[in-house]
Formats: C-alpha cells, structure tokens, sequence
C-alpha cells in the first residue's frame, strides 16, 4: 500500500519522540528517565548530605524512620540507616554509581560487539569462526552468572563490575550485529559498492555499520535496564562495587539486615528506586522495540 | 543427526577444556593459592612445604596438567572448609536446586504461554493492556528485591508461608525431595515463585511476539482461508508454530534459572548449589568454586545441545548435517 | 449470478487515525463456471477485493460500502463466525506465493486431509484416499508419496498444485485465485495454469483471477475488469479490452506490455525529457568519459567460464556455470536468458568480481583479462544495474550521495563537484534535482531505478551489466525504464549485458542473445533470428510457454 505511505507523509513531530505518541506510559518512561539522570548528575548539589563523608555521619541519627528530625534539628526524608547516614542521600549517590557502570558497561559491549560483528561479517573463514565460537562460549551462560564466576576470580571492584558486565553483553551485540550483517550483505547496494572499487574499510563503516546497527540501538535500553538489574544483583550478593561507592544494591543488601526488625526504609526505598529507575527505562524499551517490530505497526 | 551431535560433542569437549584452562589461570595463577592457604605469618620453609603438597612447585604447564587428569577422573579435590569431597557436596545440594527451578518452571510455562498467545491474538482487550503492564512490572523488578519482597509480605506481614529455609523432605527415587511433602511445598513456594516471576514474563513476550507475528504469515491467512475451525486454527497451525521457539527458549531459560538460583537460594537460605556457590566465594573455598564452574559449563554445554535437538525434531526445516 | 459485487468501497484505518479508501465503487458480476480476471499495477486494490470476499481483510480495513452478494446473499457484513460457513466451502483461495501459503512445519497430508475433514464427512483412509484423488486431479506427480512431505521439499509448482487441490476440497463454487502464478517460472506457470483452467471447467467452478500480467489474462480470462487506485477504469470481454481498449489508461498498459513477435523503437508510453542545462552538462560529462572507439569491436570476450558452488562437507558440488563462452561487441545490447537457477546472473556476478570462477575461467575487457586484484580501475569500465531497486541503494544514504560516494572516494570527482554532479545525473535519467537530498525510502521503485542508472553512468563505463533491471517493476515503469536505457545506450553509445527471464524484454532490446539452461548456452545468435525461428528444442519450449498477448494474432 503505498498510496499509505504517501498519505501519511511528514509530520511535525521530532522524529525521536514519533514512536512515543498515544503512549503516556512510554512518555512517564522517557520523563522518568530524565529525573533519574539528572538527579544522578546533581546528587552533590541536592543532597542533603554526602553520605560519604564520615564527618557528616553521626551514629545518634541511625536508623531514624521517614519524616525524622535529626540532631541538626533538619528533617530526613527518608530516614537513617544504622550508621545515620541519610537514607535520600545515599541514594541520590546510589544511583550515579548504578547508571555509570551500567552506561560504561553496555557502552564497552557494543563498541567491541559491533565492531567484531563487523569484522566477522566482513572477513568471514577462519576470523568469523573464531569470533563466533568466543560469541558462543559467552552467550551460553547467562549474563549474571557470567559476571558473578568472573568477579569470584578476579575479585570485586566497579571497574571489573563493569569489565565483567561488558563481556556479557558483547557477545549479544556482536552476534546480533553479525546476524543483521550477513543478509545485508547479501543486498545488491553493497554489491554495488564492491562492484564501485571502495574499500573494505569504507564498506565496513559506510554501507555496512549504518544498516545493521539499528537492532543494537533499539536493544541498548533494555541492555542498559539489565546491566542496571545485574549490577545490583551483583552488589546485593556481595561481589559487586566495594562499600565505599555503594549502589543501589549494596544499599538494599544493607538494609536487609534490618528488614525483618521493621526497619524496612533502609532496604525498601532503595529497591523503590531501583525498580522505578528500571521501570522507567523497560517502558520506553519496549515502545521503541515494539515501534521497530514490522510486525505491530499497522499493516495496509 | 548423529553426526551433528557427535560434533557438537567434540565442540563441547573443547569448550570445557578451554573453560578449565580459564578457571585454572584465574584461580591458581592470579593469585597464590599458597598464600591464601598459608596465612600471612608463615615462613619460607612452611611454603615450600605447602607448594610441594599440594603440587605447586611443578611447572605451570605440569600443573595444569595434573589439575584437568583429576577433574576427568571425578575428584575435584577437598573443600578447605568442609573437609569433603567437593563432588560430594555438590551433588548434596543439586536435588534441592533442581526441585525449585523445576517448580519455577512447570510455574512459568503453565502462566506465561496463555498470557502470551491471549495478548498475540487480542491485541486490543483491555485485558491484553493488563497483561502487557504486569509483564513489565514484574520484568522491571529485579529478582532479589522480589524475594525480600516476598518475604516481608507473606511471612513478616501476612505470616502465612516460611521465610526462610527448606521443609521438610521425602525419599524419591533416592534424592531427597520436597516437592511431595504438603509441608515441604509450602517453604519451596516463595522460591519457586520467585524465580517464576521473571520466567512468567519472559514466556508471555515469547509467545505474544511470536503469535503476532506467526498471525500475519501467508499460510495462518490461507489456513483461515481454507475454512477450518478456530480450534485448529491456533491450537494447531499457530501453535505448533511457535512451539518451536519457545521450547527451544525455555530449554535456554532452564539455565537462566540455575544462574539466578543463586540469588534467590542466597535470600531464602535455601540450601542448594547456588546458595553453596555464594558461601564458598564468601569464604574463599577455591575447590568448590572451581568445581561448580566446571560441572556449571557441563550443563550449559548439555542444555545448549539439548536445545539445538529439541528444534531440529520440532521443525522439519532444519536438517542438521 | 454466482457473485455479484455491487460498488464495493474498502477504506484502510490509518495510524493516524484517518482512513484512506482503498477500494471505490467497484462492481463485477460473475456466472457459474466462467474466469474474470482483475488487473492492475501494484498498489491498485487488487487483492483487497479478493480478501473482501472471503471476509480476510486486516483489522484495519473495513467494508465502507456496497454488497458483495454470494448467490444473492449479502455477505459484505458477516461475521469471522458466518464467514467460516463460505471459506473453502463456497468460495476456495489461491494464494499468490505457494511456498508461504503452505504451513512449513506442518505435512502436506495434514494440510490437505484437514481440509477435507472440516468440509466433507470423509475421515481416515476415505479421507486419505480423496486426498491422493485430489493431488493426482491437480497434476501431481507421486501423490501418496508427497503426503508425507514438508513444503520446503517440494519446488514452488509443486506447491501451487497442493494449494489447487486444497482449494477444491470441498468442490467450491468460486475460487479467489490472486496471482497464482506470480513466483513460478514462465514454463511452470503454463502448465500450472493450464491445470487451474482444466480443474474449474471440469468442476464447473468460477474463478476471480487477480493478476497483473496480461499474458495471463488473454490465456485465462473471460472477462477483464482493469483496476487504477481502487477504481475500475474499464471492464469487457478479454479480446476487447486487448484489442481495442477504450479508455486512455488501458491504451497506456497495453502499449507498455512488450512483444516478442516485434521490435519496436520505443514503447509509447508519457516519458518524453525536458532538456534542461543540468541535463545537457550530464550528458557531456557522460560523453567525455566514453571513449570514442569504433563499434562492433569485441568488447568483452569469456571463454571457459565454470562455476561449481561447494556443497555441504563432501557432498558433490552443484554446476552453476559450465564451459560458457561468449563475446560481447561494443555498442551492442547482449542478452542473457534462462528461467531461475539457469546461471544467467551469476555470469555476472563472475564478470563483477562478486564470485570467483572456476579456475581456467578467461574474461577479457578490451583484450586484457581482467582479476581480481584492480577493482577500482575495473569499475571505471564496468559497472551494474540490479534487479530489485529496493535493495540496491544504501538505505542510510541521500540518493545524490549513493550516485557519487563511489566517484568520490576514487577520486575522479572533487567533493565539491559531487553534488551538482549528481543532480545533473538525476536529470539524465528523468529525476527532478531536488531528488538528491531526498533518502531512498522516498522514492517509488522506478525512481530507486533511475537512481540506480545513474549511479552505474556516473562512473563513465563503457559496459553496463544489468540483471533484470525491470523484472521487479510494473510493466508501464518497465517500460520508462526501458525507454531511457534505449535513450541512453543510443546518446552514449554504451554496451549493454542484458539478463532477463522475459523473452518480450530481450526481444525488445538485445541485438544478440545467448539461452542459458542448467549453467549451459543452448542457443545463440542474433535476437531476432533466436526468437522468431529457435533451433533449440529447449528456446522454443520456452517460446511456446509464454503466456503470449493475443493483440498481434487477434488483429491478424
């Protein structure tokens, strides 16, 4: 149906927010996702606190509930934990380590995903077989697994949190890049190009990465929602980030000491966060994947 | 067929080479096991001592060795902390394991495939709405807080199940399981429920993207054009369509939910391989960890093979040469 | 009457909200036992009228006026329930593409004996039996044996005579055939037609034939009904509608339809050139690059060429190409015909460098043999038309920058020229200028075409390999666009590779033609003598199955 296509034309809508009209849970999402990263970005200027600095702690304010007053006669939001530190605070700072070794992480994996997708596509023989078989190696264990044996061995840290998220998920990028790469390069335009005497190079990177990387792109908030999840999960059991940046999930697995005595801000709050921030992303993920699917879109 | 699987065999063989020569860098090269094992006032002699009983003066190479001709013949060496046979101690904690991503499964295929295959074919019920919010709720909570969730409001606020821990077990076929014990079930339900969740949500999508876009095929518009009854037409034509990925997936998923069994044995006190995993990482018991590591590629490896076999029965295209 | 559809209007939901109608007014009216066929271009409704009837419409679309009467009942407003009651019992479907029409993972005894089941009182082996009945009525070589098969197993007529014994299970008195014969090749669709044709007489059944290809029209059809954007522009008896169209939009389809029996300059269809001075400017950088050499010269000479594709680990390898030699003169259009699976497009890509040969292959351009080291100097000699304009430029690209990325990056533009280098080559081949800024998705797939065209002109070749450059367009695009090859080959004086499936296409524009079958020449010669007096059994055979339009042997 073309005479569709032509019909329903331009629009003045920004072509990014076009996948999100008629969906208010996909707008929530993407305004959600906008608080969460500025409150990540600005945590040292709308802190109450920094939670890290043992001279703002004092032990008399530990474990107050919401809505206490402090030593200092201001009001925490959101209680204490056991130590008196600011519960609104930690978590504030919480976030900025969740999203920076989420981002980090899913930014490392597709770099070097696409890239030995490309490479795989391009050279194809023996560079292709031993790209797929890491691929293979990789992507049969599932991602947390993965992390959590690597950090048992090399021990923890952000910086291998991060490294050990990234192997996960170049796997699935390079695999997805290559899959999408092999039948476009069945494509006549690419034909064309060798046909025109250009470069492997300028292929890879001009004809090739352009039209394969949408599938990576739509999928990258949904990696970076899972990278968020994995990581927590991973500081929750205890071979994620050190006590010194604690995230999101460190702090949970902190709170859970006192979650069956009723002290359930220091664990809940948190885990609240965490599950809105995932939230947020998983809804927009959704629109933008659900938006890519040829399948959904109305049919003519 | 056979071929394919004798292939895929030598494949896997190569792969767990490959994943031991991994752990064993990681585990004896990266750091000095000596060290770890002699403490940190022990003299030169005590080390020699240490690394001539354990084989740790050898070459590198001999070590390894030494190390993957134990492993083939069973004996995956001694925990530090239990002073058992690691095999031993695994395969303790397997059944309590498998008994609870069993439930876990048996829980989220017998949810998620209707949820799935109503969404695919309503695409504008509310109903669907629903279940596409619930999906993604249950998708965006993550599966530890879950379990305190869990908790906190079946067994702190509602006290109506167990927190923690696992019931009381029967005798079957030699295993020791709670899966027919009244008692029993009621502490695996928590668990079971909690590695269900993501698995429930996980098998509406499959079955809902998978309806959809099997409904738009030319042959489910011929089918319906040739005139057979609705019945046929999804538990049939559709359905056997979208088995295939979704078994196929599921056998994948079954390893998904052994990974995340340790999460949720840890929050349950659940005493099963991942909750034995996560202590020994805690108490630096190197032979065991070594030891899941391995018997865990094993099973990744036999699930992994398993799927491809499950697929190629399941669809008449695919014919592995 | 059988069917009656009484000014039928479809509109189409669109995203937005509005609703764009697909179908308007149209009527048709047919008896027991005769064949109407429906024609139009893509995108015409054609196949909206045929899903109406069996009540497949999307959820999408819905009836926004007129009856669809089925033995006087009304059945434009039934339910998916009622509907039930009318597909495959009263009215049977054909569908377009066999290979996906059929279940993949299902046996084809199930999806033949299901049908059965639902529609008859026959279970079991009477089921069976009827099954095996069906098949061999539809011309089924091995009945019993294809029961157990899969669809992947049989080949694409196969198929479509599995869908033929499907649809008249229950003997219904009407079948919707939409282009049943589209995907097969021209010898395959004789026969299979020919078996649809035998089977509705045979069963005194009805067929509305939703079609786009005249030749099938004038060997099956009673009457034609001619579609244009969901609104019928003529109706009559077939040989009336071919001989002596009377509205202006008829005249212009079956001027643009190509005839084998004669050459004709060009096809007379609206496509006449406003010389501009982009254009002119164009035409003499096109000019400049050509040298000037005299024609008839051997420009391309293959000898030897082989290509076996390696099959699975130790299977024997499959001959795509065996021993095939031929010379190409400067000047002229060469012509390359077979049905699918026949080598014709990979001598090209052999030819392009996208393929190794089989070693011992020689391919000369100009006397030098040409490999595979120098591609860049080779592309300033030889480039390529594709067949399927929506694959053929880079979607991420503007079209000005598809037509000269590649001049550029060899050099042989400045940056700064490039872009009115390229709106210059958007004249030459018919685009406005303004089209260089516009991304592919923009354009129709005659314009993909045309930009395409440019893109192989913008390197200055002096040979250009075109693989089926028109099989995927409509046959009045085909027709511009052959018109503007012809335009470009005489102002340039290029040499044209031309592989094609359609006899009619070659005829119009090869001088010489070689007939490949099964990776081997069968035929050669100049095209006028191999297509009007073939001396291969194989070239007449195909000769003979092309569905041939009537219009010369009904005027004579």
């Amino acid at each position: 149906m073309s005479a569709i296509k032509r019909l329903s034309g331009p629009s003045r809508i920004d072509p990014f927010l076009v996948p999100f009209r008629h969906y208010p849970a996909a707008i929530a999402g993407l305004v959600g996702i906008c608080v969460f990263t500025l409150a990540a970005i600005l945590a040292p200027l709308i802190a109450p606190q920094n939670p890290f600095d043992q001279g703002q702690l004092d032990i008399m304010n530990g474990l107050l509930p919401p809505m206490s007053e402090m030593m200092d006669g201001s009001v925490s939001l959101l209680g204490t934990d056991a130590v008196g530190r600011d519960i609104l605070s930690a978590v504030l700072y919480g976030m900025r380590t969740s999203l920076l070794v989420a981002i980090v992480a899913v930014s490392i994996g597709m770099v070097v995903g696409v890239v030995l997708g490309l490479v795989a596509v391009m050279r194809g023989g023996w560079v292709d077989a031993v790209i797929m078989r890491a691929v293979d190696l990789t992507v049969s264990f599932p991602g947390v697994l993965l992390a959590l044996m690597l950090l048992a061995v090399f021990g923890s840290g952000v910086d291998k949190v991060i490294l050990a998220l990234a192997i996960g998920i170049w796997a699935q990028n390079a695999r997805m890049v290559r899959a999408v790469g092999l039948s476009e390069m069945k494509k006549d335009y690419i034909a064309a190009a060798r046909i025109g005497g250009l470069g492997d190079l300028r292929i890879m990177f001009h004809f090739l990465l352009p039209n394969a990387i949408s599938p990576v792109l739509v999928l990258m908030p949904m990696a970076i929602s899972g990278a968020i999840v994995a990581e927590a999960t991973l500081s929750f059991l205890g071979v994620g980030v050190p006590i010194t940046e604690p995230s999101l999930g460190l702090l949970i697995s902190n709170g859970n000491d006192y979650l069956l005595s009723g002290r359930w801000w220091i664990s809940v709050v948190p885990g609240l966060v965490l599950v809105l921030m995932v939230l947020s992303i998983n809804v927009v993920a959704d629109r933008l994947r659900d938006h890519a699917n040829p399948y959904l879109q109305a049919r003519g | 067929m056979i071929n394919f699987v004798l292939r895929r065999l030598g494949q896997s063989a190569i792969l767990l080479v490959i994943m031991s020569l991994l752990v064993f860098v990681g585990m004896y090269v990266v750091s000095d096991p000596v060290a770890v094992m002699a403490g940190e006032d022990a003299t030169a002699a005590d080390r020699a001592a240490l690394a001539a009983a354990y084989g740790l003066d050898q070459p590198l190479p001999v070590q390894y060795l030494t190390f993957l001709a134990n492993i083939v013949q069973g004996d995956f060496g001694t925990s530090f902390v239990y002073g058992r046979p690691v095999l031993d101690l695994i395969f303790e904690r397997l059944p309590a394991t498998l008994e609870v991503v069993f439930l876990a499964m048996v829980l989220g295929l017998a949810f998620g495939i209707p949820m799935g295959i109503f969404s695919g074919l309503n695409r504008r019920k509310p109903a669907t709405r629903l279940i596409s919010m619930i999906t993604t709720i249950g998708y965006s909570i993550p599966n530890f807080w879950q379990a305190l969730l869990f908790i906190l409001v079946f067994a702190v606020w509602l006290r109506v199940l167990p927190a923690t821990g696992r019931g009381p077990t029967t005798d079957f076929l030699g295993l020791q399981l709670s899966l027919f014990n009244a008692e029993g079930l009621r502490y695996m339900l928590l668990p079971a429920a909690n590695l269900a969740v993501a698995l429930i949500c996980m098998q509406t999508r499959l079955a809902r993207s998978g309806t959809q876009e099997v409904m738009y095929q030319d042959y489910m518009m011929f089918a319906r054009a040739k005139g057979i009854a609705p019945r046929r037409l999804i538990g049939r034509h559709l359905l056997r369509n979208i088995l295939i990925p979704i078994v196929t997936i599921t056998a994948l998923e079954l390893g998904t939910l052994i990974a995340f069994s340790t999460v949720t044995e840890t929050v349950f006190s659940w005493p099963g391989i991942g909750k034995l995993l996560l202590d020994s990482i805690y108490r630096s018991d190197r032979p065991v960890v070594v030891a899941y590591m391995i018997l865990i590629t094993l099973m990744f490896v036999l699930i992994n093979l398993a799927a491809d076999i499950i697929y190629a029965v399941l669809d008449p295209r695919i014919r592995y040469s | 009457m059988l069917l009656t559809i009484d000014r039928l209007s479809i509109a189409y939901e669109l995203a937005d909200g509005r609703e764009l109608e697909a179908i308007k007014d149209f009527s048709l009216t047919l008896e027991r036992g005769r064949i109407a066929g429906i024609v139009g271009q893509s995108g015409a409704g054609k196949s909206t009228i045929g899903k109406a009837v069996l009540g497949l419409l999307g959820e999408n679309a819905r009836i926004s006026g007129g009856r669809i009467l089925l033995e006087g009942e009304d059945i434009a407003g039934f339910s998916e329930r009622q509907f039930g009651a009318i597909r495959g019992k009263r009215v049977g479907y054909i569908y377009q593409n066999p290979m996906t029409a059929l279940n993949p993972v299902l046996s084809i005894g199930e999806q033949l004996i299901e049908t059965i089941e639902t529609h008859t009182d026959k279970r079991g082996t009477a089921a069976r039996s009827y099954a095996v009945e069906l098949l061999t009525g539809a011309e089924v070589s091995h009945p019993e044996e294809r029961l157990t098969k899969y669809p992947h197993q049989l080949s694409g007529g196969l198929c479509q005579r599995i869908v033929f014994a499907i649809a008249i299970a229950a003997q219904p008195d009407l079948i919707i055939a939409d282009e049943p014969t589209t995907a097969l090749d021209v010898t395959v669709q004789k026969a299979v037609l020919g078996t649809l044709k035998r089977l509705a007489a045979q069963e005194n059944i009805a067929i509305v034939l939703i079609t786009h290809d005249m030749g099938v029209v004038s060997q099956m059809c009673d009457e034609v009904y001619v579609l244009l954007r969901g609104q019928l522009v003529e109706r009559g008896p077939t040989m009336q509608i071919i001989t002596a169209p009377q509205e202006r939009y008829t005249q212009e389809l079956m001027a643009a339809i190509p005839s084998v029996e004669q050459r004709r300059a060009r096809f007379d269809v609206l496509d006449a050139f406003e010389e501009t001075p982009g254009r002119q400017r164009g035409i003499d950088y096109l000019r400049a690059g050509t040298v000037a050499l005299a024609h008839g010269d051997t420009m391309l000479a293959i000898s030897n060429l082989s290509k076996t594709f390696t099959g699975e680990k130790g299977g024997a390898g499959f001959k795509a190409l065996d021993s095939v030699g031929f010379a190409v003169r400067r000047g002229e259009t060469f012509g390359i015909v077979g049905e699918s699976g026949s080598g014709k497009s990979t001598i090209g890509r052999a030819i392009l460098g996208l393929v190794h040969p089989d070693p011992g292959a020689i391919i000369a351009l100009d006397g030098h043999p040409i490999g595979q080291e120098n591609r860049q100097a080779l592309s300033r000699k030889l480039q390529c038309i594709f067949q399927d304009p929506y694959a053929s430029l880079n979607p991420r690209m503007d079209a000005g920058t598809n037509i000269t990325y590649g001049i550029r990056a060899a050099g042989l533009v400045p940056r700064k020229h490039a872009q009115r280098l390229a709106e210059d080559l958007l004249e030459v081949v018919g685009l406005p200028r303004a089209a260089a800024t516009k991304m592919p998705h923009a354009f129709s797939g005659g314009e993909r075409q045309r930009i395409g065209i440019a893109r192989a002109l913008a390197y200055r070749p002096g040979l250009i390999f075109c693989d089926e450059p028109t099989s995927a367009l409509d046959v009045t695009v085909q027709a511009e666009i052959l018109n503007l090859m012809k335009e470009l080959q005489d102002s340039l004086g290029l040499t044209l590779v031309f592989v094609s499936h359609d006899l009619a296409v070659v005829r119009q524009m090869c001088d010489s033609v070689i007939v490949m079958r099964a990776g081997r020449i069968v035929e050669e010669g100049p095209a006028e003598q191999v297509l009007t007096e073939p001396a291969d059994p194989y070239t007449r055979q195909l000769l003979s199955a092309m569905p041939r339009f009537l219009r010369s042997a009904a005027a004579s």
